[in-house]
């Protein structure tokens, strides 16, 4: 048998290449495992397909309704097919030079097959058995479909609809779609399919977006509405069955009862680890009650040689389900298992996107959150429209919420809905990574006009009346 | 009594970028570990084996390596001398 890897990774998404390129550079002989694609979900069925098909819906939608008098509406004619191919060798693309090109000129092998733990040091790949002294887990998640009555008798899409070359794909643009779910993904594709003609209905078993500022959620409700989006919040879904050539969807609110008919259905109710099929047990390795795979700050696992990272860990010690904190665990755990470098992860300061139209960036706590840790804080909730930026280019929707110390002044979280928050949170991240407070936001020039003097602004709000600044938030 | 400790050789991996006097630093370092007899580096399989008392741990050799600033080093496993 060939020598054991220093380093065996499972999975091949942006938590195992980043691991797999620090390991490499600390001179450990490692490899990837993977039985989809290499890349994960973020390259071929998440982030990178969802922004390309989001960013031409974008195109689609403003055309169509312009924000300016004097400009007429014009209508993009939607070729979805062609739409999907561009988008399928856009991710073909990346993942030949970021990932298969990345992998190979960095001498970090790849092999292919599904994998299951057999022993402490050893996984079972397709009938070889591979040895390591060190393992990473970084399987990640997979669309989590819930116990809905009739929902196994019916087709439904899930988020890998996005994939290029496997079965969930999706070719035939819908004419009309019942999204089920209220997070990042489900807003996202509902708004999606809605800009690029399906007629769309969103089905949520709370508001959208539990779990963020619930201004955001709010505020993008009204704004789906306006786009003829259907939104249904306080849901709860008693029965799916197939109608005709479609699906009819039973839905319970508060108000009453009602039957939702589609030609499709999306399952987007959230994300489901990729552990049950690994037989964790066969390493002895703990997961919590929703097959989560249980770690310590510094990302190990209750076996000292065994680390796992990314999605597959879920939300302990701060964490996101998110690309650069995978990418970023990964890293921390090449070199605490590598270079003992013992560190801790820190999920304080973590910037996210909801690249919804108007957009949402955020990065810190929620004021709940502040209150539910005893923080005193203090708020100021800006309207958009004060910007001069937002004034003058027609986009005043969204406002920007701060949350500061009343101890220090020191930012705690701010939450932006509206034009461009998915770059000017990076201002506030990189703010709250100085544990910068409100006054430093008043004290630098920003540049004008634009989006980010929102944070100006909004950092004024706390002692000023906002309405009645002139240029530059002076 | 450290006299009377075993020989063993102890397997390193070894990692950095690549430069002109990299093996003489990276073998210096090992060597400067007392209880390291010798060390043999060899960077093109990015690996190292170090002769050495059998207390000498893994963890301070891979110390001296990273406090060169420029390389890492981790134990891989070590066997008696007899093996060798
Ligand atoms: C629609 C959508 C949009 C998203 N948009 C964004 C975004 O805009 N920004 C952002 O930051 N994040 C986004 N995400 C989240 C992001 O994709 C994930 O957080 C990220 O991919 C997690 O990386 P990972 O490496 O931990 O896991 P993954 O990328 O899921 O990779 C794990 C890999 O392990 C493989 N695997 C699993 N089990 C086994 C096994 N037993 N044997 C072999 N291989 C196995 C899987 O096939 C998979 O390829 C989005 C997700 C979705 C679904």
């Amino acid at each position: 048998m060939p020598d054991p890897y220093d380093l065996l990774i499972l999975g091949s998404g942006s938590t195992a290449f980043a691991a797999a390129i620090k390991a490499n550079e600390l001179g450990a002989r490692g490899a990837m495992v993977e039985r989809r694609k290499l890349g994960g979900t973020c390259a071929n069925r998440g982030c990178l397909p969802s922004k390309n098909l989001i960013e031409a819906a974008r195109i689609v939608w403003e055309a169509a309704h312009p924000r300016y008098d004097g400009l007429a509406a014009a209508k993009v004619e939607v070729d979805f097919p062609a739409l999907v191919r561009q988008k399928d060798d856009v991710v073909r693309d990346y993942r030949t030079k970021k990932y298969a090109a990345v992998a190979e000129g960095s001498g970090v092998e790849v092999l292919s097959g599904d994998a299951r733990l057999t022993g402490p040091h050893t996984i079972a790949l397709d009938g070889r058995t591979i040895e390591a002294d060190r393992l990473l887990i970084a399987t990640g998640s997979r669309p989590k479909v819930p116990p809905i009555a009739g929902l196994d008798s019916v087709p439904y899409l899930t988020s890998d609809l996005l994939e290029a070359d496997e079965a969930g794909r999706l070719d035939e643009l819908p004419e009309s779609l019942v999204v089920l779910g209220g997070g990042y993904v489900a807003v996202e594709l509902a708004q999606l399919f809605a800009r690029l003609g399906s007629r769309v209905t969103l089905v949520a078993r709370s508001g959208l977006l539990r779990g963020y500022e619930p201004m955001l959620g709010e505020t993008l409700a009204e704004a789906f509405r306006s786009e003829g989006i259907e939104v249904v919040t306080s849901a709860r879904v008693e029965r799916v069955s197939s109608d005709g050539g479609g699906v009819a969807v039973a839905v319970e609110t508060p108000a009453a009862g009602r039957i939702i008919r589609a030609e499709r259905l999306l399952v987007a109710t959230g994300r489901t680890p990729n552990t049950e099929d690994l037989d964790l047990a066969a390493a002895a390795v703990a997961a919590d009650g929703d097959g989560f795979v249980t770690v310590n700050a510094e990302l190990r696992t209750n076996q000292p040689h065994i680390w796992a990272a990314g999605d597959v860990i879920g939300r302990q010690h701060g964490s996101q389900m998110a690309t650069p904190v995978g990418a970023r665990q990964g890293r921390i755990v090449a070199e605490n298992v590598l270079a003992d470098a013992g560190r801790r992860f820190d999920g304080s300061v973590i910037p996210r996107a909801i690249f919804v139209d108007p957009p949402i960036g955020v990065v810190g706590l929620t004021e709940a959150e502040v209150r539910a840790r005893h923080l005193p804080a203090v708020t100021a909730t800006t309207p958009l429209g004060y910007v001069p930026r937002a004034g003058a280019i027609h986009r005043p929707e969204g406002f920007v919420k701060m949350i500061a110390s009343t101890i220090d002044e020191r930012i705690l979280g701010v939450h932006v809905i509206g034009e461009s928050a998915p770059e000017i949170i990076h201002e506030a991240a990189m703010a709250m990574h100085f544990k910068a407070t409100i006054s430093d936001f008043l004290e630098l020039i920003h540049v004008y006009p634009t989006m980010a003097e929102a944070l100006k602004i909004g950092a004024q709000a706390f002692s000023r009346d906002v309405s009645k600044l002139s240029c530059c938030a002076e | 009594m450290t006299d009377e400790q075993p020989i063993v050789y102890i397997d390193l991996g070894v990692g950095g970028m690549p430069c002109d006097d990299c093996v003489v630093r990276v073998t210096e370092a090992l060597e400067s570990v007392p209880g390291v007899t010798d060390a043999a580096v060899d960077l093109g399989s990015r690996s190292a084996v170090v002769r050495a008392r059998a207390d000498v741990e893994g963890s301070a050799l891979a110390r001296a390596v990273r406090a060169t600033g420029q390389y890492n080093a981790f134990e891989r496993r070590r066997r008696p001398a007899a093996d060798a």
